[in-house]
């Protein structure tokens, strides 16, 4: 049985608490050291000097004017005053042992007075009180005006007042980094989600966390169905257009007037031309062909020929033979997009290819006009047709161009487009070294 | 064992069509019918036995997708019992469907949708491929070999001595098979140019010449030149030995 995970709230009301608990701990430990305290020798002589005449003082006059000459006594450096009953003891701060033991050393006689030493005030501003008896049984009361400034380890001090702070911004770090790595881990895959493959992040973390995650991850699988769904709805679409299209192309055979046969082959031949696109842009790499070595130059060459058997002017340059580990089919498929595009705007296409040492570099030119510069990064989107500047006479759905770059993704190479100096636009495929 | 005629006498070549969509299949019919052949439709694979032993056939038309068994069970099967040449339609246009079908021995792949001249022509090129052959060879299968090139026959793929595949289109090969198969011996231009006709679309009005001109660049490998020697006047000689596997 998994143990309920504490809450955000309870994590870092933990985290608060565990903060306080170094906090005191660390100010108790620098309370216990500050017995350890002592001052400069003159000014405990000082002190004990003016504590054994203020009480010298006070006990030889009577009760009534006791008061007023505690006034009297105090000083700018102590504060001395007199009353009746013990003073309630100060707790939570330390008594002051050495500094004690100094006073004790120059006036012995303060030792019978049962006098007390202690450190108040925060670490930072801290004044000495203290009390001592006076014969007749009332207290005295005195206190340093100025902070004990001059204490002998300060540097250690400040180390000492560091230390927890420290210490709580490192552990508090750590423990909030712990807290919300899960929530990190689903920010990474927020980023992945409509690729390829779905992986279900682990559920960890503070419950609210693993709410967040848990719905994540039904989501993700439910974006994940709907584009499997949407990919084989339209395959299917594709896959059962053919046949009513079949019987249509057959239908349109027996047609006696030949220009309507011809035009509407023609309009059938436009819309297998859509359909086979669309299945071939769907279908992707996972056409399920294998890698296989292939005569990339061959496959160049061929697509010249065959483009020039059907009177179109395409020449291929480049080595007679280049061997190469591709997806054959859809290799062939972009080249031969790449060709139909450059002849679909241009006159003339050139297929170059070269074989370099950083992978080879398959170039398709033609001499049309172009692409606007701000055009080029939309014409690699699936669906998008350039029309704005032509008439729409582009055959399939705009597909072309994705189908090409999603080839040589697959490849593991880069496609870009770019416009040549001379004019017409210039494919580049690399491909990396293999 | 059962035992199919690849040959008629009569001059209507016996073709069964096994297709499961009604309208599609008469449609076939009647525009194969049109044409001059003899057509025995089927709606499944049971159809598709039942008029195999009605009478002999001289070509099956085989949907890929039928309803029970499909097409490419129904290739197999017939495949063990006969040569019958078989051509696969199908609404599927994948690569691995079009490999998988020649590989089990059919002889053409046709993609739907197509017209009734695209289906005329290959029909009868198939018809014309299967006349050729002389009796006893087995039908397009195994490998044709010569100076480490290798000609895979149901792939109709050619491999050059490392293993890459080389792109050939359909005329090409049709060229490269027919100069292997009568390597050593002098063809004549006119022989070359109806042996590589066979397939309508890839061949058109090429010239041999041209397309030989193609195979030697192809068959071209570093420091040796391709086995295709012209002879002047007359036409084409393949002058390397050829295995077949």
């Amino acid at each position: 049985m998994v143990r309920a995970p504490l809450g955000l709230i309870g994590r870092i009301f933990a985290i608060l608490l565990l903060a306080i608990l170094i906090e005191f701990g660390a100010s108790t430990f620098f309370y216990e050291r500050a017995s350890q305290l002592s001052v400069r020798d003159d000014e405990a002589r000082r002190l004990a000097e003016h504590l054994v005449i203020a009480r010298k003082l006070l006990s030889e006059h009577p009760p009534a004017e006791r008061p007023a000459l505690a006034t009297d006594l105090t000083t700018s450096r102590y504060k001395i005053s007199w009353t009746g009953q013990l003073p309630p003891a100060l707790r939570v701060t330390p008594s002051l042992d050495r500094i004690h033991r100094q006073v004790i050393t120059w006036e012995p006689s303060l030792n019978s007075a049962n006098m007390s030493l202690r450190l108040v005030g925060s670490a930072r501003n801290a004044v000495i009180v203290g009390s001592t008896t006076l014969p007749d049984g009332s207290w005295m009361k005195f206190a340093t005006r100025e902070p004990v400034h001059d204490l002998s380890f300060s540097f250690e001090r400040i180390l000492l007042a560091l230390a927890p702070a420290v210490a709580i911004i490192l552990i508090g770090g750590v423990l909030v980094r712990q807290t919300l790595l899960p929530l990190r881990r689903l920010a990474l895959a927020t980023e992945r989600v409509g690729g390829k493959d779905t992986e279900a992040v682990p559920e960890g973390g503070p419950r609210e966390v693993r709410r967040v995650i848990h719905a994540f991850n039904r989501m993700q699988a439910r974006i994940h169905r709907l584009l499997v769904d949407r990919t084989q709805a339209l395959a299917a679409v594709g896959h059962d257009l053919r046949t009513p299209l079949a019987r249509l192309r057959l239908r349109a055979d027996a047609i006696a007037d030949d220009n309507m046969r011809e035009e509407m082959e023609t309009d059938i031949v436009e819309m297998q031309t859509m359909i086979d696109s669309l299945l071939t842009y769907l279908a992707g790499e996972a056409n399920g062909e294998p890698r296989q070595a292939v005569d990339l130059a061959v496959i160049c060459a061929t697509i010249a020929d065959d483009a020039r058997d059907h009177g179109h002017d395409v020449d291929y340059a480049g080595p007679d033979h280049l061997e190469r580990q591709l997806y054959p089919v859809a290799m062939k498929r972009a080249l031969g997009n790449l060709v139909e595009n450059g002849l679909h705007y241009g006159e003339r296409v050139r297929i170059l290819l070269h074989d370099r040492p950083a992978g080879a570099v398959i170039r398709v030119e033609d001499d049309g006009p172009g692409i606007p510069e701000e055009s080029i990064e939309p014409a690699l989107q699936p669906f998008v047709r350039l029309d704005t500047a032509r008439a729409r006479d582009t055959v399939g759905f705009g597909l072309g161009l994705s189908i090409v770059s999603r080839a040589v993704e697959a490849e593991g190479g880069k496609l870009t487009l770019s416009n040549r100096p001379e004019g017409g636009l210039r494919a580049e495929i690399r491909l990396p070294a293999s | 064992m059962l035992q199919y005629s690849t040959m008629t006498t009569s001059t209507a070549p016996n073709i069964i069509l096994v297709e499961d969509d009604p309208p599609l299949r008469t449609l076939t019919t009647r525009a194969l019918q049109e044409n001059g052949f003899v057509v025995k439709p089927a709606a499944t694979g049971a159809e598709m036995w039942l008029a195999l032993e009605n009478g002999p056939a001289d070509l099956i038309i085989l949907d890929i997708m039928l309803p029970g068994t499909n097409g490419i069970d129904l290739c197999r099967a017939l495949r063990e019992k006969s040569q019958v040449p078989i051509i696969f339609i199908s609404a599927r246009g994948s690569e691995t469907d079009r490999v998988v079908g020649l590989e089990l021995g059919a002889d053409d792949y046709l993609t739907k949708p197509f017209g009734t001249r695209e289906l005329v022509a290959r029909i009868r090129a198939v018809l014309r491929r299967e006349g050729g052959k002389q009796e006893g060879v087995p039908r397009s299968q195994g490998l044709l070999r010569f100076d480490g090139w290798a000609l895979n026959l149901p792939r109709r793929e050619l491999l050059s001595p490392s293993g890459a595949v080389v792109d050939l289109t359909g005329a090409e090969f049709d060229l490269l098979v027919s100069l292997c198969e009568h390597s050593g011996r002098v063809i004549a231009r006119e022989r070359l140019i109806e042996l590589s006709r066979t397939r309508l679309g890839d061949s058109s009005d090429r010239s041999v010449d041209v397309l030989v001109s193609r195979l030697r660049r192809k068959l071209s490998s570093s420091g040796s030149k391709a086995p295709i020697v012209t002879v002047r006047g007359v036409g084409y000689m393949f002058n390397a030995p050829v295995t077949r596997e």
